[in-house]
């Protein structure tokens, strides 16, 4: 009874695919980090038992909130602490321990003290921080092309940083431009995203697509809830956040569909491109359950904690 | 001739040597035998084949002189010629001769005849003698045979073997000297032996009967002896009641007590056994004691066989009744059957338990004799008045006091499976019709009575009933405990003031603004219409045996409904808090991220708010927790939603370090102590 009531109030918060494609790993606000085959939920013959994780430890104290995949590793960011683990250990369900063991890798981490640090991956040291928020930090992006990162945080302020400089290049108050502020939700940034030129930001104010060389917001999205993550697909732009759907929208700035799903609100998306025959679209808010798209229109199933 | 013919019969029958007819009047005329001529002395004296040579030629010459005559005749001599005359004095020669040849042959073979018919006779008169000798041997050999066959009474005697009888026979009798070459005198001595012990023995016999006569009568004598003592012994009894009662030593009662219950069915009697066991060594204030009607239970456990020509009897009057009675509906006949099939035995159980604060329940246990099934009806009754709370009124009702002891022990099914086919005979569809009246037939109620109905177990009877005994006995004075507790706290709750304990205190800040403005029972109708529990009930974490109450807690024009679910197993399960929220519009767990999260602050952290043991505070600290998390959520609101700048409704008074935390900024909802201040978990 009480694990039903545990499931009756966990909301999941952050999610990450295994370099392979065939695994997804999804963190909740208990801790926990759930390793789940989208191999074996997506076969024809999957069962019910198939939706549940094949692998369930508590990583954290506190919530999960954020899970990235690297090429070896799940980094896992809880409350004050990063932890590894080894994707090769998930995946042969074995309880794992921390282990760290990257090369030539930097990992770039915004937190709430309102700097980005910038860790070498091989030797886990600081190499440096970029300070300039006045206020905590809630999401990153990188621009490969021409190496920067871009920031977002409470401030309402989304920074432009040169990586190879560590300097700021711009800083754009989101919520000064009037078409996108939303002064009765807050001027706080919860969602970047970049594509080459084009770089979506929303939260506070209203999801909008910015054209980065002018710094000027071309179309901005009349979605009712904040947004909490946005990603570029395609020619489509998908967001989540308030209310139980995905957002379909054009570059326009047409909202082209809204899906409904399970969770009452969703805190997170994930779009799995690196396996071609486990392209998926997997989505996780305030509930125990995520929900899996084979076809970004509709839901095929849900995968349980 | 016919004389010739007669005389020649007589001889024969007469059978003398003298055959012929000259011998017997030769006989007749006297004594002349030696000059009588007889023939047969003639006819010894020649030979057969003499006789028959003589014959052939006599026949030869006949026929030769017949042919001379044949001859002379031919040639014409004349008849009564001399040659002819001489021929035929020749020829009636011969014929003479061939007659006489003749007797002669008659009397051969009749001499013949006679040595025959004499020797035969002998030989006749041989075998008759042989005969009658032969049956005289074997007259004499079955007398021999059944002489050995004789089987005289004394070898049915048993005697005692030959040693034996030498060793212990006195020597008059055994007489050895003879005895030991004269096996008949040593069989006649033996029976003597035996007669002599056989006459001793007997007369030992009468009088070990004499004695035991006597011995009889003198158990007779005592008998009656103890019989008179009874009503004296009675009234010592009676007289040293008020003495055991000061001593509290209660012989009399128990004693009466264990005369009653022999005629308890078992499961009762175990039940009561284990009970007393269990309230002599655990728990002194926990009594046992039966009522109900003796009389009937002994009428039931009377030998059937009197009954059974009881009934022939009244049946016969029954049947002549009946024919002038109008035969009942069958509708009656199914009733009668099914009150038959639902009979309870008439003595029944009742078990006290005390708690500590002077409130007590007493369980009453009855049997249902064709269901093999333990039933237990219940009441409370308490020290304190309990009036005054609306919402309690289930709390402590006899119907549902008990449900759900063990989990999914509802109570309203019998858990015999062999009662389902006895049902089907008599037209019972469910037992949960007769529960009310009957009482409610629990798992644990059976498992006390040593009736094992699932296969879980391996115990039956008292080792059943002992391992459940204790566990049991502690849940049911938990519940009671639990439920009295809630019954305070609901007064209290009515009455707008959340009873916090000192204890609990720590948990909350001093300083709680929202207030409880409400508190009232749902029945499970009304609960499930309500929007905003929707997801408890697709969970499946609701029952038609909980409890379901609404709180309204209130600050300024913020209003917070609450949808309780109580399990019967308070504290055990802890309750489960639904929200609403009626503040600018109207927000549910379901639609904001942060009521949800107050939902779970409410519900899950059992640890913090159960409080000291036994965890009653639960509930009422749940309640208080809401409070303070309204206050929370009120104060941070970031922004004033209608955009205007104007002083919020709710000032911040209360201290965090962030206001939200995470992608669904949620607030702080955890209090920390002493600090004071508030954090995300």
């Amino acid at each position: 009874m009480f694990i039903s009531l545990q499931l009756l109030h966990m909301s999941v918060f952050s999610q990450s695919f295994s370099p392979c494609g065939r695994f997804l790993a999804a963190g909740n606000n208990y801790g926990e980090i759930a390793v789940f085959s989208l191999s074996a939920a997506l076969s024809p013959d999957a069962s019910q038992a198939s939706q549940k994780p094949i692998l369930n430890f508590t990583a954290h104290d506190g919530p999960v909130f954020s899970l990235l995949s690297t090429d070896t590793h799940l980094l896992s960011a809880g409350n004050g602490e990063i932890s590894a683990w080894s994707w090769a250990e998930l995946i042969k369900k074995v309880r794992v321990s921390c282990s760290v063991n990257f090369i030539n890798l930097i990992l770039i981490v915004g937190g709430g003290d309102n700097n980005i640090h910038i860790m070498d991956m091989e030797t886990g040291i600081f190499k440096s921080v970029l300070k300039g928020h006045t206020d905590y930090i809630h999401c990153l992006c990188f621009k490969e092309r021409e190496e920067e990162i871009l920031s977002g945080g409470e401030d309402g302020a989304v920074r432009i940083w040169d990586s190879r400089t560590n300097r700021p290049v711009h800083c754009i108050e989101v919520f000064k431009y009037e078409e996108c502020a939303r002064p009765q939700f807050g001027k706080w940034i919860s969602c970047l995203a970049t594509d080459s030129d084009w770089m979506l930001c929303g939260g506070g104010p209203s999801l909008s697509l910015w054209h980065l060389r002018s710094m000027s917001p071309t179309s901005v999205f009349p979605l009712p809830g904040c947004q909490r993550e946005a990603v570029f697909y395609q020619d489509l732009i998908m967001s989540v956040g308030e209310g139980p759907h995905v957002s379909h929208c054009l570059h326009g700035g047409t909202v082209k569909a809204q899906i409904p799903c399970t969770p009452s609100s969703l805190n997170t998306l994930a779009l799995n491109l690196k396996n071609t025959e486990h392209r998926v679209m997997t989505v996780g808010g305030s509930s125990h359950q995520i929900d899996v798209f084979t076809n970004f229109s509709y839901k095929a199933f849900s995968l349980s904690f | 001739m016919s004389s010739d013919a007669v005389k020649k019969r007589k001889p024969k029958v007469i059978r003398n040597e003298e055959g012929t007819p000259e011998t017997k009047r030769g006989r007749a005329e006297g004594e002349q035998d030696v000059l009588v001529y007889h023939e047969e002395v003639e006819l010894e004296g020649r030979d057969p084949q003499q006789d028959y040579l003589l014959y052939k030629d006599t026949c030869a010459a006949l026929a030769k002189l017949m042919a001379e005559i044949q001859e002379l005749k031919s040639s014409g001599a004349k008849v009564g010629s001399v040659e002819m005359e001489e021929r035929r004095r020749q020829c009636s020669v011969h014929f003479i001769t061939l007659k006489k040849l003749n007797r002669l042959a008659h009397m051969r073979l009749k001499k013949g005849r006679d040595q025959t018919h004499e020797a035969k006779q002998r030989v006749d008169v041989l075998h008759l003698q042989l005969q009658n000798l032969l049956y005289e041997v074997m007259h004499l050999q079955k007398e021999i045979n059944k002489c050995l066959e004789f089987k005289s009474q004394h070898e049915e005697i048993e005697l005692v073997s030959e040693e034996e009888f030498f060793q212990e026979a006195p020597a008059e009798i055994s007489r050895p000297h003879v005895t030991r070459d004269d096996h008949h005198q040593l069989t006649l001595a033996r029976l003597d032996w035996e007669l002599e012990q056989r006459k001793r023995l007997a007369e030992q016999y009468k009088m070990s009967l004499a004695r035991k006569e006597k011995i009889h009568k003198a158990i007779e004598q005592k008998r009656e002896y103890l019989s008179s003592l009874q009503p004296g012994l009675q009234n010592i009894m009676q007289a040293s009641l008020p003495v055991q009662e000061c001593l509290s030593m209660p012989f009399e009662q128990m004693q009466k007590q264990a005369e009653v219950a022999r005629h308890l069915p078992p499961p009762l009697y175990v039940l009561l056994v284990q009970a007393a066991a269990y309230g002599q060594a655990c728990d002194k204030t926990l009594s046992a004691s039966i009522s109900g009607d003796v009389d009937e239970a002994k009428a039931l456990s009377r030998p059937p066989e009197d009954s059974q020509d009881d009934e022939s009897d009244s049946d016969a009057e029954e049947e002549q009744q009946n024919t002038k009675r109008r035969r009942a509906t069958v509708g009656v006949q199914l009733d009668d059957k099914r009150k038959e099939m639902l009979r309870r035995h008439p003595l029944s159980l009742c078990v006290d338990l005390k708690c500590k604060d002077g409130s007590v329940l007493h369980l009453f246990f009855y049997y249902l004799m064709n269901l093999n099934i333990l039933t237990v009806k219940t009441k409370v009754s308490t020290t304190t008045d309990l009036s005054g709370a609306v919402s309690a009124g289930e709390l402590l009702n006899s119907e549902s006091l008990l449900n759900c002891l063990y989990a999914s022990d509802h109570g309203q099914e019998t858990p015999n499976p062999t009662n389902r086919y006895q049902f089907d005979k008599v037209g019972i569809t469910t037992f949960a019709d007769y529960v009310s009246d009957l009482g409610h037939p629990y798992v644990w109620v059976q498992k006390l009575g040593g009736l094992q109905f699932s296969s879980d177990s391996e115990l039956m009877g008292s080792a059943l009933s002992a391992s459940h005994m204790e566990r049991t006995m502690k849940l049911l004075q938990g519940r009671l405990q639990a439920r009295l507790a809630l019954h305070k706290q609901f007064s209290s709750l009515e009455h707008s003031i959340i009873p916090v304990s000192g204890e609990c205190q720590h948990l909350f800040p001093a300083k709680v603004v929202s207030g409880l403005t409400r508190w009232t029972m749902m029945s499970y109708q009304e609960f499930t219409e309500l929007g905003f529990v929707q997801h408890v009930l697709k969970a499946g974490l609701l029952r038609e045996t909980d409890l379901f109450f609404m709180a309204v807690v209130e600050r300024g024009t913020a209003r917070l409904l609450a949808a309780v679910v109580v399990n019967p197993r308070y504290p055990e399960v802890m309750p489960l808090f639904s929200l609403s929220l009626h503040w600018k519009g109207e927000r549910s767990g379901r639609t904001e991220d942060n009521l949800r999260a107050m939902e779970s602050e409410v519900n899950v952290f059992r640890a913090e708010l159960q409080g000291p043991r036994p965890g009653f505070q639960l509930l009422t600290n749940q309640i208080q927790r809401l409070c303070v998390c309204l206050d929370v959520y009120l104060e941070m609101e970031s922004q004033v939603c209608d955009g205007s700048e104007g002083p919020k409704e709710f000032p911040r008074e209360k201290m965090c370090l962030r206001t939200a935390r995470g992608p669904s900024r949620l607030k702080p909802f955890k209090y920390n102590h002493p600090q004071g201040f508030f954090s995300h978990r």
